[in-house]
C-alpha cells in the first residue's frame, strides 16, 4: 500500500521549507497530467470499440443493400438461384434451423444428463477427470470437429447410420431418400458434438454453484439424493442451464466452416433429414469467394450474413430475456446479473471458461 | 414440517421455501421405495448420457492423435507444403503464419480491450451500457460475419493480407476480452478502490496499482482464453489471408494459417492431403490446449500471489 503514496513522501520533508510547496505543486500537476492521460486512454478504448461495432453494422448493411433492395422482405422465403438473379435466404434459413434443431435435440438431453452426473451423482474420482476432459474438449477448434465429421462420420453415416435410421418404424418419416452421408442430419450431429462440451461444462458449473444449504436442507428433510437434484439443484441452476443452451444454440446457428464440410451443399429445399442441404453459414462460405466483387450476387451473400446476424442477435436477445424472466410465484432472487452461472461470470462465445476461475 | 428450523442462508438462486415446498409435496406423494427407484432410474439414465457423450468425444481425440501422429514425421513442423505425392511436406509456414497473425491481433486487441473495459467500469452510464450491449451482440455474432466484414473493410481496399486476418481476429477477440476484463475488475472489492482513493492517490494510480493488480489473474486468463479461441478460428481467416505456400514474415502479404491449412487439405481427395489435415489438427489442438492450461496455471499462480 505504501506505493500508493507519493514516492518521496511528505513525512521526511521539512514542513517549513519553501521547497515543499513547489514539490507539492509539481506532484499535483503530475497527478493531473496522469489523470488526463488515463481519461484519454479510456475514451480511446471505448471509442475504438464503438467505432468497430458501428463500422461492422454499417459495412454489412451497406454491402447487402443492393440485394436487400432487389429482394425486399421476400428474401426470407425465396430460394437461392443466381442464374435467375434470385438471392433469397429461405432454403438456408430452413437448413440453419433444421441443423440447429437436430443438434439441440441430440446434445441437450445428453449434455444435461452428463452434467448432472458429473456435478451431483458421480463420486469425485470419476467426476474430476471427466470434468477436466470435457472442459478441454470445449476448446477444440470447430474446424477439427468438421474435419472429423467429413473424413470419419460421412462414410460411417452413408453405410451404417442412415440406412439403419431408414428402417426404424415411425422415425423413418423423417429419414427417407438416398443415404449420401453428407446431409442435414450429419451436419446436426457434427454440431451436436461441437456444442456438447459447452453445454456440459456450463451446466455443470451452474449446478455446482447451487448453495450447499439448499442441498443440505433437502437431505435434512429426508429427501433422497435424486429428489435433491431434481427439486433443488436443477431448478436452482436453471438460469445457468438455460444460458448454456442459448450459448450452444448461438454457436450452432453461426457455425459455417464445419457445417460446410459435412452438409453436402445443396441449394434446394431439403425434403428429409437425409437430404444434403445448406445453412446460412455454409452458403456464405461456398458462395462468397465465387461471386465477383461488386456483383449483385456478392451483395446477396452479404445479405445472407445480415440475415444470419439478425437471427443470432434475436436468439441472444431471447436468451437474455429468458434469463431475466422470473417464474410466477417465486420470490425475488437477488440482483439479476448478465452472467450465465450464479457463481462465475461466463462470456458467450467462450465456452471453455467454465471452471477456470473456480 | 412447515417451520423446520433450518437456516437457509442467502442462496444464489432458489428460496428456501420453494425448495422445501417442492420436496415436501414430492415426498408426501410417493413412498420412499418409489422415490429411491426414481433416483436409481435417473442415475442410470445420466450414466447412459455420460457414456453417449464420451463416445464421440473420445473417438474425436483418438482419431486426431492416431491419424495426426504419423503426419508429424520428419520436418513436418518446419517445412513448407510440397506438391501432392512429393515427400517432405510440412506446415512450417502455416505455424509461422498463425503465430504472426494471432500475435498481431493480440497486440491490437489487448490494449484496446483493457482501455475499453476500464471505461465501462469507471464510467457507468448510457455509453457504457451501449458498449456492453455491443459486446453482447458481437460475442454472439457468427465468426463468418466478422470474416466478411474484414473482407469488405480490408481486402477490398488493400488486398489479401495477414494483417486483414489479424484485424478480423481482433474484432472477434475484443468483445470477449471486454467482458472478461469487466468481470475481473468487478470482483475487485469496492473497499480497495476506496482505500486507494482515501489515501489521496490519483485515480489513474489507484487503477494501476490496486485495481489492475488485483484483477490481473482474471484479466490474464480471459485474454489468454480469447487467444485460444482466436487461434482455432477458420471463418475470420478464410476470406482475408488467402493462404500461401511459402514462409511469409511480412503481415501485409497473403499468409497461411493452420486452420486454413486444415480446411484446404480436408476438402481434397488425396490421402496425403488428408494426412496433412490431421497432422495440422493435432498441432493446432495441442497449441490450444497448451494455451488453456497456461491460462489456468497463470490464474492459479497469480491468485496465490495476490492473496
Amino acid at each position: 500500500m505504501s506505493s500508493l503514496l507519493a514516492p518521496d513522501g511528505f513525512a521526511g520533508a521539512d514542513p517549513s521549507s519553501p521547497v515543499r510547496g513547489v514539490r507539492e505543486a509539481l506532484e499535483r500537476r503530475r497527478a493531473r497530467a496522469h489523470g488526463h492521460v488515463y481519461a484519454v486512454v479510456r475514451w480511446a478504448g471505448a471509442g475504438i470499440f464503438a467505432a468497430v461495432f458501428v463500422t461492422l453494422l454499417v459495412t454489412l448493411f451497406d454491402q447487402a443493400s443492393a440485394a436487400l433492395g432487389h429482394m425486399g422482405i421476400a428474401i426470407l422465403w425465396t430460394g437461392w438461384n443466381p442464374a435467375k438473379n434470385q438471392y433469397g435466404a429461405g432454403v438456408f434459413i430452413v437448413g440453419t434451423l433444421l441443423t440447429t434443431l437436430v443438434a439441440l435435440v441430440v446434445a441437450v438431453p445428453i449434455g444435461i444428463g452428463t452434467a448432472v452426473l458429473l456435478s451431483e451423482l458421480a463420486p469425485r474420482w470419476i467426476a474430476a477427470p471427466f470434468t477436466l476432459m470435457v472442459e478441454f474438449l470445449a476448446a477444440v477448434p470447430s474446424i477439427v470437429v468438421g474435419l472429423w465429421g467429413l473424413i470419419v462420420l460421412t462414410p460411417l453415416f452413408a453405410t451404417h447410420v442412415e440406412p439403419f435410421l431408414k428402417k426404424v418404424p415411425l422415425l423413418n418419416v423423417l429419414f427417407h431418400g438416398t443415404a449420401y452421408g453428407a446431409s442435414v442430419l450429419l451436419a446436426g450431429v457434427v454440431l451436436a458434438v461441437m456444442i456438447l462440451p459447452t453445454i456440459v461444462a456450463l451446466s455443470r458449473v451452474a449446478m455446482s454453484g447451487v448453495a450447499v444449504a439448499d442441498r443440505e436442507a433437502g437431505l435434512a428433510l429426508g429427501a433422497t439424493r435424486w429428489q435433491v437434484v431434481s427439486k433443488a439443484v436443477v431448478p436452482g441452476a436453471r438460469r445457468g442451464i438455460r444460458a448454456s443452451i442459448t450459448l450452444a444454440m448461438g454457436r450452432a446457428l453461426g457455425e459455417a466452416i464445419a457445417v460446410a464440410l459435412v452438409i453436402g451443399n445443396n441449394t434446394s429445399l431439403p425434403h428429409s433429414l437425409l437430404s444434403p442441404g445448406a445453412t446460412l453459414g455454409s452458403a456464405i462460405v461456398n458462395s462468397f469467394s465465387e461471386a465477383t466483387p461488386g456483383s449483385l450476387e456478392k451483395s446477396g451473400v452479404v445479405a445472407l450474413v445480415v440475415v444470419l446476424l439478425a437471427i443470432s442477435v434475436l436468439v441472444n436477445a431471447g436468451g437474455q430475456l429468458l434469463l431475466r424472466a422470473r417464474k410466477p410465484g417465486l420470490p425475488p432472487r437477488g440482483p439479476v446479473t448478465e452472467s450465465a452461472s450464479p457463481i462465475m461470470p461466463t462470456v458467450p462465445g467462450v465456452p471453455d471458461t467454465a471452471g477456470t476461475t473456480t | 414440517m412447515t417451520d423446520a428450523p433450518i437456516a437457509f442462508e442467502s442462496s444464489p438462486s432458489l428460496s428456501a421455501a420453494v425448495v422445501r415446498r417442492a420436496l415436501v409435496r414430492d415426498t408426501a406423494r410417493r413412498s420412499l421405495a418409489r422415490r429411491r427407484l426414481a433416483g436409481r432410474v435417473a442415475t442410470s439414465l445420466c450414466t447412459v448420457a455420460l457414456c453417449i457423450s464420451l463416445v464421440p468425444l473420445v473417438a474425436l481425440i483418438a482419431y486426431i492423435i492416431s491419424r495426426g501422429l504419423p503426419a508429424l514425421s520428419g520436418g513436418f513442423l518446419v517445412h513448407t507444403p510440397t506438391p501432392e505425392g512429393i515427400p517432405g511436406n510440412g506446415i512450417g509456414n502455416a505455424i509461422v503464419g498463425t503465430l504472426i497473425i494471432v500475435g498481431l491481433a493480440m497486440a491490437m486487441a489487448v490494449p484496446v480491450g483493457l482501455a475499453a473495459s476500464l471505461f465501462v467500469v469507471e464510467r457507468p452510464g448510457k455509453l457504457s451500457g451501449a458498449l456492453r450491449f455491443a459486446a453482447n451482440v458481437l460475442t454472439g455474432a457468427p465468426s463468418i460475419a466478422i470474416g466478411v466484414f474484414a473482407y469488405a473493410v480490408f481486402v477490398v481496399n488493400f488486398g489479401y493480407s495477414g494483417l486483414a486476418g489479424s484485424f478480423a481476429l481482433t474484432v472477434l477477440m475484443l468483445p470477449i476480452m471486454l467482458r472478461f476484463n469487466e468481470e475481473a475488475m468487478f470482483t475487485v472489492p469496492a473497499d480497495l478502490w476506496e482505500a486507494g482513493l482515501a489515501l489521496g492517490s490519483p485515480r489513474a494510480r489507484v487503477v494501476r496499482s490496486v485495481v489492475l493488480r488485483s484483477a490481473l489473474p482474471g484479466i490474464v486468463t480471459g485474454n489468454l482464453l480469447a487467444m485460444a479461441r482466436a487461434i482455432g478460428e477458420t471463418a475470420p481467416l478464410i476470406f482475408t489471408i488467402f493462404g500461401s505456400q511459402f514462409f511469409v514474415f511480412r503481415p501485409t502479404s497473403p499468409m497461411s494459417a493452420m486452420p486454413l491449412t486444415i480446411y484446404d487439405n480436408a476438402t481434397q481427395a488425396y490421402p496425403d492431403a488428408q494426412q496433412t489435415a490431421w497432422g495440422t489438427a493435432l498441432v493446432l489442438m495441442v497449441l490450444v490446449i497448451i494455451l488453456s492450461v497456461v491460462a489456468r496455471v497463470v490464474a492459479a499462480h497469480l491468485n496465490r500471489k495476490t492473496r
